[in-house]
């Protein structure tokens, strides 16, 4: 396996009225191609910090992200996300096929090849002609499914996903799980996630990171054993599960 | 909106109107004040000049002053409110002489203008441009600075940066803001259109007016002010299908919220 994704000693400061706020302390750990990483750690430890320097909208104060063996300056090429709050991540002024669309606009596509990658992704998430319709026309379950259509529609090497599900309901929330597990399957894409989630993030993960302490640093690796493909009901039940669960969810409480 | 329901609407709307125009119609009807002629003798005077024998002579070199004044106001508003909107550090330096320049009344700039341009249309079309163009460029400049951060970081991870952010994402998403600034300066345009044909022309409705209340012709200055109200009232429609069609997808999602 190559590292798709190196964290290096990154640490993270933020200057405050009261002082530099130390954030992420020396976290180094590598994404393996074509695994699913789920980031993971009590609120306020820094998670979406992390996830912001991945993406290259923030530089950390010290270390170093690479991808693919270079060092990340702004946004890496190849790279896709879908944020939790779908209501502002999508442009409302834009049909979802529009919103498809736009992160096209810089892979200099022709008009035949562009059109295809927008029904081909909307196929995948299971909204093949809606594409008209405006995003606030839609439930939220399906603006989520249209943030990662969109994310596929760039043919991503690394999809970055914040508390994706965290806005929708339970049942909608089952079925966007299952529609990554399956887009992970097609397109084998490098994927991580933050959750708060625990049961979520070894339903769906090859590893699991788990973050505590302020500054947070790694507290584990866990690699969820569980194999592929995984259903909501037998995954669940699976006793490995129920273990990888409470051994995860007494780390992020600080318990073990 | 359905159809009784669009009248009744219409209906709310326009029993005020028709009460005063009734109440002037009746009051000035026995009239023989010279400076106030009854509202019936004026309607003949209107339909006699404005439909449409006069139109070309006087209402059209207004409109085309207008319209050509306010698109450059357009252009440069959303143009430099843009960039300033982005711009922190060339906002800092340029906003003192903006907040200066908007503060002087649009009228009291005329008389600048006609040193600089003479007394042709391209005077009046430089003092309407410049009257309007700062509520449009205050409004872009608000709007542009007040994207969503959530939508920036969205565009930034999708490597939509520079031009085509600002082109892409921050000016859609500003466009409610930016059509109540387009709203603005078409008044205030409108307003220096009439004004700026009260110095040294001879068409146009302004001056048609001024030189008709000038020569005694108050019949002629009535009909002349009734035509700027309705002007300007049909203006201010035809801005308000423009911008409901621009910002459908504003309206349809706050119905919706």
């Amino acid at each position: 396996m190559t590292a798709e994704i190196s964290i290096r000693n990154v640490s993270m400061e933020f200057p405050t009225p009261d002082g530099v706020k130390h954030v992420l302390n020396d976290i180094s750990y590598d994404v393996n191609q074509h695994h699913f990483v789920s980031i993971v750690g009590p609120s306020g430890v820094g998670k979406t910090t992390l996830l912001r320097l991945l993406t290259g909208l923030m530089k950390p104060t010290s270390g170093e992200i690479q991808v693919h063996g270079e060092r990340i300056s702004g946004a890496p090429k190849g790279l896709a996300v879908v944020l939790q709050d779908y209501t502002r991540s999508l442009m409302p002024w834009l049909t979802i096929e529009k919103n498809i669309a736009l992160p096209l606009r810089n892979q200099k596509l022709g008009k035949a090849e562009t059109r295809e990658r927008i029904e081909s992704s909307l196929e995948e998430v299971g909204l093949s002609g809606t594409g008209g319709n405006y995003p606030w026309q839609m439930s939220g379950g399906m603006q989520q499914r249209a943030s990662i259509a969109r994310a596929l529609a760039v043919r991503p090497t690394i999809l970055v996903m914040d508390e994706p599900f965290a806005s929708v309901d339970a049942q909608t929330r089952f079925d966007l799980e299952d529609l990554v597990l399956k887009v992970r399957a097609d397109f084998g894409i490098t994927t991580l996630m933050v959750t708060h989630d625990i049961d979520e993030a070894v339903y769906l993960s090859d590893e699991i990171v788990v973050l505590h302490g302020r500054p947070a640093g790694v507290r584990d690796v866990v690699v969820v054993d569980i194999p592929f493909p995984r259903s909501q009901i037998e995954t669940r039940n699976d006793q490995r599960f129920t273990e990888l669960r409470t051994h995860v969810y007494a780390m992020v409480r600080g318990l073990e | 909106m359905t159809v009784s329901r669009r009248l009744l609407a219409v209906l709310i709307g326009a029993w005020l109107p028709v009460l005063l125009v009734y109440l002037w119609w009746t009051a000035s009807a026995e009239s023989t004040n010279p400076y106030f002629p009854p509202l019936s003798v004026i309607w003949t005077r209107f339909l006699e000049l404005w439909v449409f024998d006069q139109v070309p002579v006087h209402v059209v070199p207004s409109l085309q002053n207008l319209a050509v004044g306010y698109a450059i106001a357009v252009v440069a508003g959303v143009g430099v409110g843009a960039v300033l909107g982005v711009s922190r550090r060339t906002a800092r330096y340029v906003e003192p002489v903006v907040d200066f320049l908007r503060s002087i009344p649009a009228v009291a700039t005329v008389p600048v203008f006609i040193v600089i341009f003479g007394l042709d249309a391209s005077m009046r079309i430089a003092a309407i441009s410049v009257a309007a163009t700062w509520p449009i460029l205050i409004a872009t400049m608000q709007g542009v600075r007040a994207t969503d951060p959530t939508l920036l970081d969205t565009a930034a991870v999708f490597r939509i940066t520079g031009a085509q952010q600002l082109w892409r994402v921050r000016l859609p998403a500003a466009q409610p803001i930016i059509f109540s600034g387009l709203q603005l300066g078409l008044q205030i345009a409108f307003v220096v259109t009439i004004a700026s044909e009260y110095l040294g022309a001879g068409f146009g409705i302004g001056a048609f007016t001024l030189i008709a209340t000038d020569s005694f012709l108050i019949l002629d200055a009535w009909t002349g002010v009734i035509l700027m109200g309705l002007l300007g009232y049909a203006i201010n429609i035809v801005f308000d299908i423009v911008e409901r069609i621009a910002l459908r997808w504003y309206i349809g999602q706050k119905k919706l919220a």
